[in-house]
């Protein structure tokens, strides 16, 4: 399924469905054309702790998902965390070039090799004013990824993300659901600077010193940070923005 | 507002479109670095600027500052998909009275935050009032791949013209998108207006 046609009658499919199972069978379908064997296409959230409704949907063998929910990785899942460092898709080979891995994030990849997945291509998904998404497309064991299908992979990633998307929205509609994808908690700069810095173990006044501005001024930072957050403690505002992604490891331990 | 300037009327715009060109080069040639021809110095210019463009420009209720602009070129006349990135479309280039191709879309480098958000947002919804005047059904337009979902995301419905390419180091590709009354209904429904944003005067002069 390398030919534009087939993408393009997908992209129709896509945009006929009128719910998610019906996207889910499509993707499927496309998915094996495509050369892989399976697929995940999600908001980078918890989607038990999310108020909102999000996009999740996957078909991944479940010696892996269960491993998944078991060991919590979507917290710190290494493939989403370069997700917010690119802009362009790549494989889950890519990914020890381009974050610093923690132990656990290795033994992750590891783990996934283990239960049965041999490689993955991810499109990230970042639209203005949500939550980071992706798409990944991943092979059985043995299986290499089909390089000379990557273009037409790409395109049906970003039409099946949308597809789900709309579709979410209209459920959310629907269902009377306030908050429909909840916005990210966007810190500002200044404020990450300030959130880094107190991760690495620094005081108010240490943080003050190293950015060169008030100790007040970084403890407003630090308040709006939180307020953000809707947090009380320093410690849940650093988790949560690990969380979401807005930190990674490797800031706090660099 | 939104200014539609077009070879009949554009005498009356001449400093709002140096403006345009001056932003357009701090933009797509000072901060994008595209490879694209600069006339002074300090003008973003090229072969498709010439009478057969449409600008849709978004200004200040003063009509004194550039804010935001497009250019819109009819498909069938020489225009950049056509005539630059045909290899962007695997069944060859769309071509017809109602088909039109957007350029160079962009907000003035100086505006921040909900500025930025007010005039891309009078640009977008334009665009759909200028289709549904002028009788265009669809949209072309080039696009780096890394920027679909989030033209998606504003509810455009946008079909690929062929698999994205490489180009000059980013993957890029031909879209269309089709405009129906509809799409006017999503877009001022999200952006909380009823009024159309064309300055309707010019419309009429211009036609």
């Amino acid at each position: 399924m390398s030919l534009i046609s087939n993408v393009q009658s997908f992209v129709a499919e896509a945009n006929r469905t009128t719910d998610l199972a019906e996207l889910q069978a499509l993707l499927q379908a496309a998915v094996r054309e495509l050369g892989f064997d399976y697929f995940a296409l999600v908001h980078h959230v918890n989607i038990y702790k999310t108020k909102g409704e999000a996009v999740f949907l996957f078909d991944f063998p479940s010696a892996w998902t269960e491993l998944v929910d078991r060991r919590g990785y979507f917290i710190d899942d290494p493939v989403h965390v370069a997700c917010e460092q690119s802009a362009a898709p790549f494989t889950w080979s890519d990914v020890p070039r381009m974050i610093a891995l923690t132990d656990r994030q290795r033994e992750m990849l590891h783990a996934a090799k283990l239960a049965g997945l041999e490689d993955g291509f991810t499109v990230p998904i970042h639209i203005p004013g949500e939550y980071t998404g992706s798409c990944t497309f991943s092979t059985r064991g043995g299986r290499a990824i089909p390089q000379a299908n990557l273009p037409a992979a790409h395109y049906v990633a970003c039409f099946a993300f949308e597809a789900a998307r709309r579709l979410v929205q209209r459920r959310a509609a629907q269902r009377g659901s306030n908050a429909v994808l909840p916005p990210h908690h966007k810190l500002t700069r200044r404020q990450l600077d300030c959130v880094v810095l107190a991760g690495r173990g620094k005081s108010d006044k240490d943080v003050a010193q190293i950015l060169g501005i008030s100790n007040q001024t970084v403890h407003q930072h630090m308040e709006a940070a939180k307020q953000k957050y809707d947090v009380a403690t320093r410690m849940q505002l650093i988790v949560r923005a690990l969380f979401d992604s807005q930190l990674a490891f490797a800031d706090l331990v660099g | 507002m939104v200014a539609v300037v077009t070879a009949n009327n554009r005498s009356k715009y001449t400093g709002l479109i140096d403006a345009m060109h001056a932003d357009r080069k701090r933009i797509f040639v000072d901060a994008l670095k595209w490879e694209i021809p600069v006339v002074d110095g300090k003008y973003e210019i090229d072969q498709f600027d010439n009478d057969d463009a449409v600008y849709l420009l978004a200004l200040d209720p003063r009509r004194e500052t550039h804010l935001g602009s497009v250019r819109l070129l009819p498909s069938s006349k020489p225009h950049l998909l056509g005539d630059v990135f045909p290899m962007l479309c695997d069944n060859g280039v769309p071509r017809g009275d109602d088909i039109w191709e957007i350029t160079r879309l962009c907000t003035a480098p100086q505006l921040r935050g909900r500025e930025a958000w007010l005039a891309r947002s009078y640009l977008a919804v334009g665009m759909v009032e200028f289709a549904l005047l002028y009788g265009i059904s669809k949209y072309t337009c080039v696009a780096e791949t890394s920027w679909l979902s989030s033209i998606m995301a504003v509810g455009w419905e946008c079909e690929p013209l062929g698999l994205p390419k490489e180009l000059n180091g980013e993957s890029v590709g031909a879209l269309t998108i089709s405009i129906t009354p509809a799409t006017l209904q999503l877009f001022r429904m999200k952006m909380g207006w009823r009024h159309p944003v064309l300055e309707l005067d010019a419309v009429a002069k211009a036609a």
